[in-house]
Parts: C-alpha cells; structure tokens; sequence
C-alpha cells in the first residue's frame, strides 16, 4: 500500500473522512483536521508504519500532498 | 428568629425521556425490561476483569454507536458521552422539539456523572508505562473530563444556553435534575436536558472496588448478584447506561402545546458531613434531602404512593435507607429498586432511576425489585419483588445517595 493509500485508509476509518475529498491539493483544514485531530492522525501514522514524526511540523494549513510527502520522506528514512 | 425561606413553588415539567440501558435501550424497550415484560438484562463476565473477584457487569449489547454517531462525532467522547448523546437525541425527539427551531440560547444542559471518561484514563495510562510517553493520545483531557457528556450534548444538540456537569458520586444524576428544576425555576432558561451517564468498564476501578468490598463477587451466579434488600445482598453490581430527560418551563411546555409526561414537583440534596464512603448510620443525611424535596413539592409523606430507591444491594445502603424511607414516608409508599435490571449505574443511576419514576407514574406501575427472593427481616418496609405491582398514586420520590455523603431526593407528580 503506498503512503497516500495508508493515509487514506487512516483518515476514513478514524475521522470518518470522505474518500472524494481527500485529494492532494486539499488542504488538511478543508478535511475538518483541528490541532487536536492532527496531533491523534501523527500518533495513528506513527503506529501504523513505524515510524516517528516528532520533528514534522503539522498545520492545518498543510495539503494532503505536503503530508504525504512528509510521512514518505520519514519512510523512506 | 428568622423565618426559614421557602421559595415559591414550582414544577418543571417532564416533556421527554431518553433512556440507554443494559434492561434495553430507548425508552420503551428500557420500560419493558424493567417491568419485567422483556428478557433479562445482560449481566457480563467482562474479559478486562477476568482475574478480579467481581468480574461481571450490566452491559449494553448491541448498540452500534459508530453507525448511530458516525466516526467524526463518536471519536471525540468516550463511551460515557456517546451513551448520553443517544440518550439526548431520543429525549428530545420525545419532546417533539426540533434543534434547528428552538431558541437554542434558552437551553441548557446539566449531566450527572461520577468518573467521566475512566476508561480511556485506564486505557492511556497503560500506554504510558508500557509503551512510553509518546504513545499517549492528545485526546486524554477532553474525552476524560467529567463534563464530557454535558459539552457532548449541547454540541449535538446546538444548545448554547448553560451546560455543565454535575459530580456528586452516585446521586450525580438526581442532582442534576435538581440543579436542572432550579435553573427553570430562576428562569435562567425555557428547556433543560438534564440526568446522567456512565460507562466504568475499568480495570482500575473495578480493582479498587473489590479491595473496598463494595461490589458483589457472586461470580458464579452474576444475574443474581444484585438483590437490593434481601438478606443474601453481598454488594452492588456495576451497570452503564445513561438517563435523560427534558424539561421545561410549565409555561413554556404549554406555550407549545407539549405533551407532558410528569412533573418535577420538589427537590432536595444534603451533605451527611460524616465518611467518605460510608453513609450516615442513621440517616439522617438522606431524610433531610427527603424532607425538603416534600417541603418544597408542599407534599407530605402520606402524600407520596412511590418510591424508587436507591437500593444498591449493599448491607449498609439498604437497611438505612429503608429504615429512613419507613420514618418519613410510613408503610405504604409501593417502594422499589429497579438496580437489579440496570445494575447501579453509579453516577448515571438518578438520571435513569428518575425517568423510571416518571414512567412508573404515567403507567401506574411499579417496577419490581428483581431477586428479592429473601426481604431482610431487619428492613422495616415492603419492597414490590418478583413481579410489577399495579398501583394508584399522584406522586412518587426518587431518592440518591453517593460517596462522601451526597444524598439527593426529587418529589415528582403525575402530569
């Protein structure tokens, strides 16, 4: 499963997320992700592929894209 | 001496009713299975407790809440607020009202609850010591506070009048409907949602409980465990659920043309000053709650035809609240304890006790005291055991007591 589908799969199950609107110029506030959701979605990612995200900086601000380019660079770490 | 001052009376009135409980859930099923009409409750053996001495539970089966709150909405409460959600939205479809119409800064939210969210705290802290302090959830605080199902509520519901919660142990619940009757009464706002909800399935707890030997350990026989007043009681039984009603301003249920279920006629609460877990030996605590919830109904207690109890199935709790219910009320209140088909559902119990009251006075039918095979011969009163008992009475009391000496009585009256 590429990284993009692993985060798909994460918000949909945990934040009830429309598939259709997670597209990689959505931005993760159009998402409905606020501060607290954000800091849970790092923990989720962190457990499910193993990896740490402490020093990524998260916004909401930030588009699905930036995310995922973000948890690929620590993957491929 | 200065007079003693005594507001002017006032009855709230009872225009819904949301019940989840293990007897069944809405409001009709959770009337059935008390009266006695329905299956029995489902009573647990709960794997999280398998090594304590009380390992069993009342538990809810098969109440989806990912289906009926969606993920977005139920990943923010634990199971406490989720029960109270549900709850609320069948309170106030009871109440034909309509979120999206009401005057929404008039209505406010009171809930009752004694632990709030322990189960996610039991559940995080496990994360801390065996997995580190980055395994824990950002969610800790808003899911575990106590006012969890309050801000639950007026969030799904889109009431921006007062909420808050109320904590009081056990009588959580009957306080919060008293505080709810008082706001009304002030006119501090139109409508109230207001009851209790818990959901303790905590190994933490459920430890502690049994250290204290508050709990039943009738493991072999958990169905039979909680047996208020009778002679072989051994402790009380943990139970979730949660109990809601909706109240309203008379004038402003009438405005409206509501249906009006009951009446909350008069409350009362009292602080026994005594032990942090054991009640008043004499209880005198809990009688001077009663009295001033019949003081302020303008009510005596040859008045009172119900009454449903406390009634934990603990030794103590028992016998001296039954012996109280005998010095204010006499002998012929129909008294029972509906615990044994809920379990006692801690800080939620008022809150469902007291719409079980409401239901028992628009039915004219007592709940029985299910597994009162044996009355005590030291409780002064006749408890309804076995089957559900007719009767003929205008108004009814609910009583509460809770750790560190909380006591609580509400007087209601048929509508």
């Amino acid at each position: 499963m590429s990284t993009a589908d692993e985060i798909s799969t994460l918000l949909v199950a945990n934040f009830g997320t429309d598939p259709v609107a997670i597209r990689p110029e959505a931005s993760l506030r159009q998402l409905r992700l606020d501060s607290l959701a954000l800091e849970e979605l790092r923990l989720l990612i962190e457990d499910r592929m193993g990896i740490d995200l402490d020093d990524v900086q998260l916004t909401s601000r930030d588009t699905v894209g930036q995310l995922v380019d973000a948890v690929h660079g620590k993957a491929a770490a | 001496m200065t007079a003693r001052y005594r507001p002017e009376p006032f009855a709230a009135a009872v225009t819904g009713i949301g019940l989840v409980t293990a007897a069944g859930v809405g409001t009709a099923a959770a009337w059935r299975g008390v009266s006695g009409a329905a299956d029995a409750p489902s009573v647990l053996h709960r794997p999280e407790l398998h090594d304590l001495p009380c390992d069993f539970m009342y538990t809810i089966t098969g109440l989806d809440t990912k289906a009926l709150l969606g993920v977005a909405v139920q990943r923010l409460m634990d199971r406490f607020s989720q029960l109270a959600v549900i709850a609320a939205r069948e309170a106030v479809a009871d109440a034909g009202l309509d979120p999206s119409a009401w005057d929404s800064g008039r209505v406010a939210v009171v809930i009752g609850s004694a632990h709030g969210g322990l189960p996610f705290y039991d559940e995080q802290h496990t994360a801390l010591t065996e997995r580190g302090a980055r395994r824990v959830s950002p969610k800790l605080a808003p899911l575990t506070v106590v006012n969890g199902a309050a801000s639950s509520v007026a969030t799904d519901l889109g009431a921006h009048g007062p909420s808050q919660a109320v904590s009081t142990a056990c009588s959580s619940g009957t306080v919060a409907i008293g505080t709810a009757h008082q706001m009304l009464r002030t006119g501090a706002c139109d409508i109230v949602v207001a009851g209790g909800a818990e959901s303790v399935c905590s190994r933490l707890l459920i430890a502690s409980a049994c250290r204290l030997k508050a709990v039943s350990t009738r493991r072999d026989d958990p169905e039979a465990a909680c047996r208020p007043f009778d002679t072989h009681r051994d402790g009380f039984v943990v139970g979730e659920g949660a109990g809601l009603l909706v109240l309203e301003r008379p004038e402003h249920a009438a405005a409206r043309g509501a249906a009006v279920r009951a009446h909350i006629a008069g409350y009362g609460a009292s602080s026994d000053a005594y032990s942090a877990v054991a009640p008043d030996p004499d209880g005198r605590g809990i009688e001077r709650a009663l009295r001033t919830a019949l003081a302020d109904a303008g009510l005596t207690g040859a008045d009172i035809g119900h009454v449903n109890a406390h009634g934990t199935s603990t030794v103590a709790n028992d016998l001296i609240e039954a012996t109280m219910l005998h010095r204010v009320l006499g002998e012929h209140p129909l008294v029972t304890s509906t615990k044994a088909m809920t379990g006692h559902t801690l800080g939620a119990a008022g809150g469902i006790e007291t719409a079980l009251t409401v239901l028992a006075l628009q039915h004219q039918l007592v709940p029985p005291t299910v597994n009162l095979d044996a009355p005590d011969p030291e409780i002064p009163i006749e408890v309804v055991s076995k089957e559900a008992r007719a009767g003929a009475f205008d108004a009814a009391v609910k009583t509460s007591l809770g750790f560190g000496g909380h006591n609580a009585a509400l007087v209601l009256t048929r509508a």
